[in-house]
């Protein structure tokens, strides 16, 4: 690629970076820890001993909700569950979507008000939304605006490939630096870039196409195929359509028999939710929805009448072509193909990616100080890099400290609330903060606290449920998630201060943006600037 | 403001193109909505790549433009707008 042209990608590469770049901070440090969303899902539960009664089963529940709430009987979801069964509904006279589960209820039958964790469902909404809420609009503002930081994140990471493409075998593992950072931070972005490249464009383009997906829906039908896309849409990504009542009722079998019934057709069939449109309808029907091990694209769906008959069976071998692309699209953004390992390793390229994103908005920060002389621009972006990043990732931490301490005080009705507050109040504290403080002094300070704070979560899920935090296998699993977040914030830490010892910080770092210090190229605009005067001889 | 408007530009562009591959191919364009949904992200993306190719910002913006409405125009030649759903 010629000097200019390879100037110009490089100008993209960093436009767009700096565009999405802190975006996608949030989203990777919240989607790494979000790949075990079920696993979360258990170690919210607060934990006071054993249960004083036995909580009714799916029937009772399903009896109960659907009694009480009339909305319910037009379409809910059942989340079969030994211990605790839940049920999800639109409920019309709220406008949103309602859980209750089988210890809402009372002996009675009353449902009450009992308060529970979201924590899993916040750090779900930070990956996909940022936190951003959705009031009710026909479109999701926060999902649609990761879904263009994800197109972005794609421009990015193809423009990357072309910038290094050249040179990717001298720069592959060349870890070290030239009396400054600078250096250091230039190639520990490209080595994570180029190692991890094929996740990243999996997630690019799987997360474009689920957050661009009603934007994009509407301008294919405006621009292409008409107002009869919508209706092609449903057709093509509904498992069976929408009931149409003819005012016969039925007894609706037992759960266990619909489970059963459902494991008849597909043998393999791992459950993960039912959805029951027309409870109690004869025209009504249910679908079990889960997963069949073994596949890439490994969502199954067995869709019963209310008698048991078999109404259509979608698995990974007898299914339409578009059902059979959309099923990778999720696994592959999701990572629940593979088991533990698989999410393991999903879990870690998350974390990595964090970093890439931190490496990439630093190093544009102090090339565009390099260039251009000491600007008030590339100062604050910096600070503001190391604000939002120190502010997510203490501020998740105080989160899940929230929603373990909270139930166990006066203040346990206010725990969904407290988890977004305290993330929100930690989040706005550090980015006020890093713009006035010293960025080296800052970061110093932020990364000397951080991997005490997610120390710090198992180690109050101990000394409030004892050995539950460990002898249930979900907990462990994510309090050793947590203790290893722990651990690699502590390896950036020592990694920073080795960094500090060894060389002389830019001067951005120590707040020392005068014009003293002297314009200097980076060393791809060196290289460009080489090949540039070559090809002009 | 060159990539910002290319990649404004660019998203038309990539359906249309796509719209343009339904009607050319022979199966059923209803039978591969995802797929169209996945290959219209990535030629997005691509597009906006190009933007960046050129040494100057408005040949390529106003070719881009020009683009789309040839794109446009060959559409409407097509069976596909509100047909044969």
């Amino acid at each position: 690629m010629k000097g200019e042209r390879l100037r110009r990608m490089v100008d993209l590469h960093a436009w767009v970076g700096m565009v999405s770049g802190l975006a996608l901070f949030v989203a990777f440090f919240a989607g790494a820890i979000n790949v075990f969303h079920h696993e979360l899902h258990h170690w919210q539960e607060a934990h006071y001993g054993d249960p004083a009664s036995v909580p009714m089963g799916m029937d009772g529940l399903l009896e109960q909700v659907t009694g009480q709430y009339p909305d319910a009987r037009k379409r809910l979801y059942l989340l079969p569950d030994a211990e605790d069964p839940g049920v999800m509904w639109f409920e019309s006279s709220e406008g949103d979507w309602v859980t209750a589960h089988a210890t809402d209820f009372n002996a009675e039958g009353v449902r009450e008000d009992v308060p529970r964790s979201a924590l899993a469902d916040f750090i779900n909404e930070l990956h996909f939304a940022l936190g951003i809420p959705n009031p009710g609009w026909p479109i999701n503002i926060g999902m649609t605006f990761m879904g263009l930081i994800s197109v972005m994140y794609g421009v990015a990471l193809f423009s990357g490939l072309l910038i290094h493409w050249p040179k990717i075998r001298k720069e592959f593992f060349a870890l070290k630096h030239e009396g400054n950072m600078r250096r250091y931070w230039k190639n520990l972005h490209n080595v994570i870039g180029i190692i991890s490249f094929p996740f990243h464009l999996i997630m690019s383009v799987t997360g474009a196409a689920m957050g661009m997906f009603t934007v994009v829906a509407v301008l294919l039908g405006a621009l292409v195929f008409g107002p009869q896309l919508r209706g092609v849409i449903t057709e093509e990504t509904e498992v069976w359509p929408a009931v149409d009542s003819q005012g016969d009722t039925v007894t609706m079998p037992l759960m266990e028999d619909v489970l059963s019934a459902a494991r008849n057709e597909l043998p393999d069939l791992t459950v993960d939710w039912l959805e029951i449109r027309g409870y109690g309808d004869a025209a009504g029907w249910i679908d079990v929805a889960g997963s069949v091990p073994g596949y890439l694209g490994h969502h199954a769906h067995v869709v019963l009448d209310p008698t048991l008959g078999p109404l259509r069976v979608i698995a990974p071998e007898q299914r339409s072509f578009n059902f059979a692309s959309l099923s990778p699209v999720y696994s592959l953004h999701f990572g629940d193909y593979g088991g533990l390992l698989v999410k393991l390793l999903y879990f870690a390229l998350g974390l990595l990616g964090s970093l890439l994103f931190v490496s990439g908005n630093i190093l544009w920060c102090e090339r565009r100080s390099d260039r251009t002389g000491p600007g008030r621009s590339s100062a604050f972006l910096l600070r503001l890099t190391l604000g939002v990043c120190a502010g997510v990732v203490i501020g998740i931490a105080f989160s899940f400290l929230a929603s373990k301490l909270l139930p166990h005080t006066p203040l346990a009705g206010l725990v969904a609330v407290a988890e977004r507050g305290v993330f929100a109040v930690i989040l706005v504290l550090l980015v006020a903060w890093s713009l006035r403080a010293s960025p080296l002094r800052f970061s110093s300070q932020m990364l000397r606290m951080a991997p005490f704070c997610y120390l710090a979560i198992p180690l109050l899920q101990t000394v409030l449920e004892g050995s539950h935090a460990w002898l249930e296998a979900d907990n462990r699993l994510v309090n050793l998630l947590l203790l290893a977040v722990a651990a690699c914030l502590w390896v950036v830490r020592r990694q920073f201060r080795k960094r500090i010892r060894q060389a002389e910080p830019h001067p951005l770092w120590v707040g020392k943006v005068s014009g003293d210090n002297p314009k200097h190229l980076t060393e791809t605009e060196r290289e460009a600037g080489t090949v540039a005067s070559d090809s002009a001889s | 403001m060159r990539y910002a408007l290319g990649t404004v530009l660019s998203l038309p562009l990539s359906l249309m193109l796509i719209g343009l591959l339904a009607a050319a191919l022979p199966m059923p364009w209803q039978e591969w909505l995802v797929l169209q949904l996945i290959a219209a992200v990535l030629l997005w993306m691509l597009l906006v790549l190009l933007v960046a190719l050129p040494a100057k910002a408005k040949p390529i913006l106003v070719a881009l433009g020009v683009a789309n409405l040839a794109a446009w125009l060959a559409l409407q030649a097509t069976p596909l707008y509100g047909v044969g759903a």
